[in-house]
């Protein structure tokens, strides 16, 4: 009884705080899901059952329902509604029909989900968006589209808190609101955030050890040096680029077939990153990594397995329509440049002009000609059959040739023998037959890898509505023109032109393509981006929070030349290097702060977008099986190569629906299949992504079913009885101390007495209550402690960081 | 202990309220007589956009493609002109190639009141027609498996997008808080897997759980780690009170997070869902006669019984949409050879369950306001495949569903395929047109169920579909 009372206080108190919340936020302007049910529930409400009456036509009783202002004006009873208080608003006891005098005279009552919208519309504050979303202002001002420029560092009060000049704008944008940012981080949250931040594994307790008891001024730089030259770090942050690149190791859609060879780009993308591939390389190479001239075969088979990004998209490879096929792979690469490197969503724009951002459908078809042009599939037919590079070394391709000329040779011998058989002839001609098989079978394979070639160069022609069948008339190939700004690239008539469009792309006043990846680095570091629509920075994208700020770190990642200073890192700011970038945001005051704010900043800035404290954060999918494999002592750290199960383009799931992925592995999880159409189950659980979709923001969601998973998996109990085993084979260690080692190990931190004590309470408790199933002591001993494991992974200390 | 404030109820949402937990808050607070707001919980019940005819659904999928020229669409001119070309246009794509008409190796015969045509292969469905309500011209977009599974599951072939069964339950919640509100029984992993019960873009709390999968009998099928064979629930209840104790020091110390509280309240939920589930599941209570009306004394129908009875018991617990489906580990319904072989065999496994659940849900006045759907993803050709004499090919152009139950006419056709049942040629439904039914049928207007995402509202029907008004009671 005493816990459900809690939950009605939580409850009343959240009632109670709503209403002159939502009130002040009208004032501001509706936000995005405001403006979204306002559009889909209210406005079409409003015109269909309201306004006939009550509009520009006819005024019954005074009243007008057309604006916000009329509403709040009212009528001949008085004001319409109260925003934020539906129980005194006219308007609401009117539809629900309270009394004779008030009800709708004419009409139907409404339904009840149209009453309760506009109960819900009113205690919202009566958000009343003009018009559709749609950009007030010409799109050409929109501020994404317009090349960031270097803003004035801000002024500030405190000039003892900032260490760097990106804390100016923090500390700027609260002291306007009068807030004060949060204390410094003690050593311990500050060295599990930037573990789990960087390398996505916690400390070990001699790393937390050392960084405590380490006074130079400088330590928290030495760590995070030390995680950026791990390469763990390539690994974690590999994986957050593998969001965006939609990775997967099957193309899922209509036939689940293997990409076998897709490993290649995730080991790529993962040694890019550790090796701070400057960003404007690493878009070029997955877009044209072909198309770039080298001697050294060792960059040149590196920058054709990058191609392999446009090749990795879902694709309905049964689809009978040849032409449909293609269109269809051409969208999906469209949409997925657009998305990862620009965050614009460029798909719409097949079938009509764009209704919100200025990419008519002229560009889109100017786009589709380079990726028209572009060799993705070897051939359409079903099913489809996509591209792959051979990847050969100096010598394969004579060892090859070795081969088949000895292949020649046997056939020789045989055609002869052939040629007069003979009953003596037959069994050597068949053990000779034999032997060819074999040989045949036994040839060098030269590995392959996905990725795109240039086809024969086209412009494409213009499909009215999206529709493959009508041909429109033939745009030639061009980046969007609203966005080129100055920079229009010619195109080459011999090539595709992926090399002009990336090279456009990494101009470094690209209005988008800087500020959409220091975003996407900040959303990492943060949990929310600057622009929270990480991959929408189009009209119907949020805006940033702090657009100086988010310049400010665009124009520091494109500084053409290194500055060295900040940081003691390998490299400068600037140049593209995502590591300075890494350096520049976790040396400042902004990261090192804590979880806990005072209730003023909370109060006033409860979605923390101003960044008066840490977020606290639920770890990924990935970290938390790491992390789990980590603390019991069993995680497999080598890195790279496929665990796929079946050959390439093999099924991985045909009309028999068996599963046949194996994920009984203690590798990263970064390593295991990511099968499109059947995601691990336990990724699927903690909000993995969609491999079929780019993304660069995950959703945290908290339902039963993972709660299920942490109780009863034989997977977490296999984990905690690993961690249990590991516990009681410290011999020097008594009970306190063994828990108090397992908090170290889990949380980073000693248990407290109390904590200790209750914990050893449990075990006594368990290991009575099993005593008449288990009757062996040991083995009850073991699932005792494997029980008080279990619980201490499942709390919210392991699996949220601070 | 004091107890935190949440700031903002948009907090709340954004960061955690997408989850069980969320509902066992909910919960707690209805049953202290405290109205919640219908908001703070994502899957309690919502009012319909109109008032409902069906309040969930069963849906039968036959994974495959079964031949409505075989079944249910009688065309007494394939009969006539066996082993004649085809007299119209072919489709201009089509999956394979296919040769001159092959009439149906069954003897159609007309039953019930209403007269409607059945062949030999459904005599038990045969008895329930004046409860069926047919679609002879229900049309795709795709000839081959995968894309039609997906159009007929998603509304869309050449995208992810969210289950017909996530967008029911995203517009109207669950009426059981201890179960989730849409779950799919045995359902395929091949073409589209889990995408044909996925969420997408929609919160995961929408998406379909799965009771095992196509390779698995249903008699094995269960909810992922709804069961715990190494401890007694009363072990689990004490590490779960210990676990309570300690996420709430840990929440003191770190100051009020809605997020955390939510995950609290996730456990305790796992907890009841993990009780409730095998109460589903056990059968016991079952009479032996019920048991038989489902099939369950036949080895060939009591794995496609057991299937349906469980639907009926979902349905019974206020569960929103559930799907059968039968999908045999082969080749399913999908007989481009071996047809006659391969339907009859087939249809046995299925004709007697869903009579038997047809009459069952009637029998307990469950009928009215359950919708009951079956159907594969496409039809088959009139032609037979290839060179063969025995087999037909994928047809999307034109073929057969039918719902029972919940607000639509019993006893009635609609629409017509061309003479030999290649074309949906009179009053063509196309998938999307089916889907807008359905959702009108369960209240919602299916252009004002709207999903924004990536910058545009999504719709299950994407820019089309109609409400087939001819099908409602």
């Amino acid at each position: 009884m005493h816990r459900r009372h809690s939950f009605v206080l939580v409850l009343a108190a959240l009632a109670i705080a709503t209403a002159p919340d939502a009130v002040c936020a009208q004032e501001k302007a509706a936000s995005p899901e405001q403006v979204r049910f306002f559009e889909t529930s209210i406005r079409p409400l409003l015109v269909d059952r309201c306004q006939k009456c009550h509009g520009p036509k006819k005024q019954k009783a005074e009243l007008r329902l057309d604006s916000r202002a009329s509403i709040l004006k009212g009528g001949e009873s008085g004001p319409a509604a109260v925003p934020g208080y539906p129980d005194k608003s006219l308007l609401i006891k009117a539809v629900r029909h309270v009394s004779d005098k008030l009800k709708i005279p004419d009409g139907k009552k409404l339904s009840g989900r149209e009453i309760a919208d506009l109960t819900r519309w009113v205690q919202m504050g009566l958000p009343y968006p003009e018009t559709l979303a749609a950009p007030k202002a010409d799109p050409k001002n929109w501020w994404a589209f317009q090349s960031p420029r270097r803003p004035e560092v801000p002024k500030v009060k405190d000039s003892a808190w900032p260490q760097t000049a990106l804390d100016h704008f923090i500390l700027a944008k609260l002291e306007a609101k009068g807030l004060k940012p949060a204390p410094a981080a003690d050593r311990r949250t500050l060295i599990r955030r930037a573990t789990f931040d960087l390398i996505g594994l916690p400390p070990t307790p001699a790393e937390l050890d050392a960084f405590v008891k380490d006074t130079s001024a400088n330590a928290f730089a030495k760590v995070v040096d030390r995680l950026l030259a791990s390469p763990h770090y390539g690994e974690r942050w590999g994986r957050h680029w593998l969001d965006v690149a939609r990775y997967a190791d099957s193309n899922g859609l209509d036939e689940n077939v293997a990409f076998g060879n897709a490993w290649r780009y995730r080991d790529y993308v993962v040694k890019a990153f550790n090796d701070d591939l400057p960003f404007d390389q690493f878009v070029l190479e997955q877009l044209a990594g072909d198309l770039l001239e080298t001697k050294d075969v060792a960059v040149r088979q590196r920058r054709l397995i990058a191609t392999g990004f446009l090749s990795l998209g879902p694709k309905v490879i049964a689809e009978v329509d040849e032409k449909k096929m293609e269109m269809d792979i051409v969208d999906e690469q469209i949409d997925t440049v657009g998305r990862a490197f620009m965050g614009l969503t460029l798909g719409c724009a097949r079938c009509h002009d764009h209704k919100f951002d200025p990419i008519p459908l002229a560009d889109y078809y100017g786009l589709a000609g380079i990726f028209r042009s572009t060799k993705t599939m070897d051939h359409f037919k079903k099913i489809a059959r996509w591209h792959e590079h051979p990847l050969a070394s100096a010598t394969d391709p004579a060892i090859k040739a070795a081969h088949a000329s000895e292949i020649a040779k046997q056939k020789a011998v045989i055609d002869e023998l052939a040629r007069k058989p003979t009953e003596e002839t037959k069994a050597t001609l068949k053990r000779l037959r034999d032997e060819l098989a074999k040989l045949e079978k036994s040839g060098p394979t030269i590995p392959t890898a996905m990725g795109v070639a240039d086809g024969v160069v086209v412009d494409a022609a213009i499909h009215p509505r999206g529709n493959h069948l009508k041909i429109g008339k033939a745009v030639p190939r061009h980046v969007p023109v609203l966005l080129a700004l100055e920079h229009a690239p010619a195109f080459d008539a011999k090539t595709s032109g992926r090399l002009e469009l990336g090279r456009w792309l990494v101009q470094p006043d690209h209005p988008l393509t800087s500020r959409v990846m220091v975003n996407r680095i900040w959303r990492w570091h943060f949990g929310d981006g600057i622009v929270r629509s990480t991959d929408n920075f189009g009209t119907l994208g949020e805006l940033p929070s702090d657009q100086a700020l988010l310049d400010w770190l665009a124009h520091r990642f494109t500084l053409p030349s290194p500055l060295g200073g900040e940081g003691s890192g390998v490299r400068g700011d600037g140049a593209w290097s995502i590591k300075a970038m890494h350096r520049l945001i976790m040396l400042s005051s902004t990261y090192q702060m804590s979880a806990t704010a005072d209730a003023k900043t909370k109060e006033a800035d409860p979605e923390n977008r101003l960044h008066g404290r840490a977020n606290v954060r639920r770890l990924e999918a990935e970290a938390i099986r790491d992390t789990l494999l980590a603390v019991g002592g069993v995680l497999d750290r080598s890195m790279g190569g496929s665990m796929l199960h079946v050959k390439n383009r093999d099924y991985l799931f045909d009309h028999t629906s068996k599963d046949t992925t194996s994920y009984d592995s203690r590798r990263r999880s970064l390593y295991l299949p990511v099968i499109r159409n059947h995601l691990y189950d336990v990724f699927q659980l903690f909000d993995y992504p969609d491999p079929a979709t780019p993304s660069g923001d995950r959703a945290t969601t908290t339902v039963a079913p993972q709660a299920l998973f942490l109780m009863n998996s034989d997977w977490t109990m296999k984990i905690c009885d690993h961690l249990a085993e590991s516990l009681l084979k410290q011999t020097g260690l008594d009970d306190v101390g063994r828990v108090r080692r397992l908090y170290v190990e889990a949380y980073g931190r000693d248990a407290t007495d109390a904590e200790a004590a209750k914990a050893i309470a449990l075990v006594r408790e368990v290991d009575l209550a099993i005593q008449k199933r288990e009757p062996n002591l040991d083995r009850r001993r073991l699932l005792a402690w494997s029980a008080l494991c279990q619980v201490v992974v499942s709390a919210n200390e392991f699996v949220y960081v601070q | 202990m004091s107890y935190p404030t949440l700031h903002s109820r948009r907090e709340m949402l954004r960061q955690s309220a997408v989850g069980f937990g969320s509902l066992a808050l909910a919960s707690l607070l209805a049953e202290d007589g405290v109205r919640a707001q219908p908001s703070l919980d994502p899957l309690a019940p919502r009012p319909a956009h109109h008032a409902p005819r069906a309040k969930r659904i069963i849906f039968m999928f036959m994974k495959g493609g079964p031949s409505h020229v075989d079944t249910f669409d009688y065309k007494p001119l394939l009969q006539r002109d066996h082993g004649r070309p085809y007299p119209f246009d072919r489709p201009r794509v089509t999956f394979a190639s296919t040769g001159n008409l092959l009439g149906s190796p069954w003897r159609f015969r007309r039953h019930g009141a209403s007269g409607a045509w059945v062949s030999s292969l459904f005599p038990n469905v045969a008895r329930c027609v004046d409860d069926l309500c047919f679609v002879h011209s229900l049309h795709g977009t795709n000839a081959a498996h995968g894309g039609a599974v997906m159009k007929l599951h998603t509304g869309a072939d050449n995208f992810v997008r969210p289950s017909i069964g996530s967008w029911v339950t995203y517009g109207l919640g669950s009426e059981n808080r201890n179960l989730p509100g849409f779950v799919s029984i045995c359902p395929t992993l091949a073409h589209g897997g889990v995408n044909n019960w996925g969420s997408a873009f929609l919160p995961a709390v929408y998406q379909g759980t799965p009771l095992g999968n196509a390779s698995i009998p249903a008699v094995e099928a269960r909810v992922r780690y709804i069961r715990n064979d190494r401890l007694p629930t009363d072990v689990q209840r004490l590490q779960l009170d210990r676990l309570l104790e300690m996420n709430r020091d840990h929440q003191a110390h770190s100051g009020a997070e809605p997020s955390l509280e939510a995950r609290i309240n996730s456990f305790e939920l796992a907890f009841r869902m993990q009780r409730e589930m095998p109460e589903v599941e056990d059968l016991s209570g079952e009479s032996q006669a019920t048991l038989n009306l489902y099939g369950f004394n036949d080895p060939v129908t009591a794995n496609f019984g057991r299937q349906c009875l469980l639907a009926r018991r979902f349905a019974e617990r206020g569960v929103r949409f559930i799907q059968c489906t039968h999908s045999d580990p082969l080749v399913q319904w999908d007989q481009h050879g071996n047809l006659r072989q391969g339907h009859e065999a087939k249809a046995r496994e299925v004709d007697l369950p869903i009579a038997g659940l047809l009459t069952d849900l009637k029998a307990r006045g469950l009928l009215e306001d359950t919708l009951v759907w079956w159907g594969g993803e496409f039809g088959r050709t009139p032609t037979v495949e290839g060179g063969g004499m025995d087999g037909r090919d994928h047809n999307p152009e034109g073929f057969t569903h039918w719902l029972a139950g919940g607000g639509v006419k019993g006893g009635f056709h609609y629409g017509a395929t061309d003479d030999y049942g290649w074309h949906a040629e009179q009053d063509p439904v196309h998938i999307h047109d089916m889907h807008a039914t359905i959702l009108h049928l369960l209240g919602l207007d299916h252009e004002r169920l709207t999903y924004r995402y990536g910058g545009r509202d999504f719709r299950l029907t994407d820019v089309r579909g109609n409400v087939v008004e001819a099908l409602l009671a």
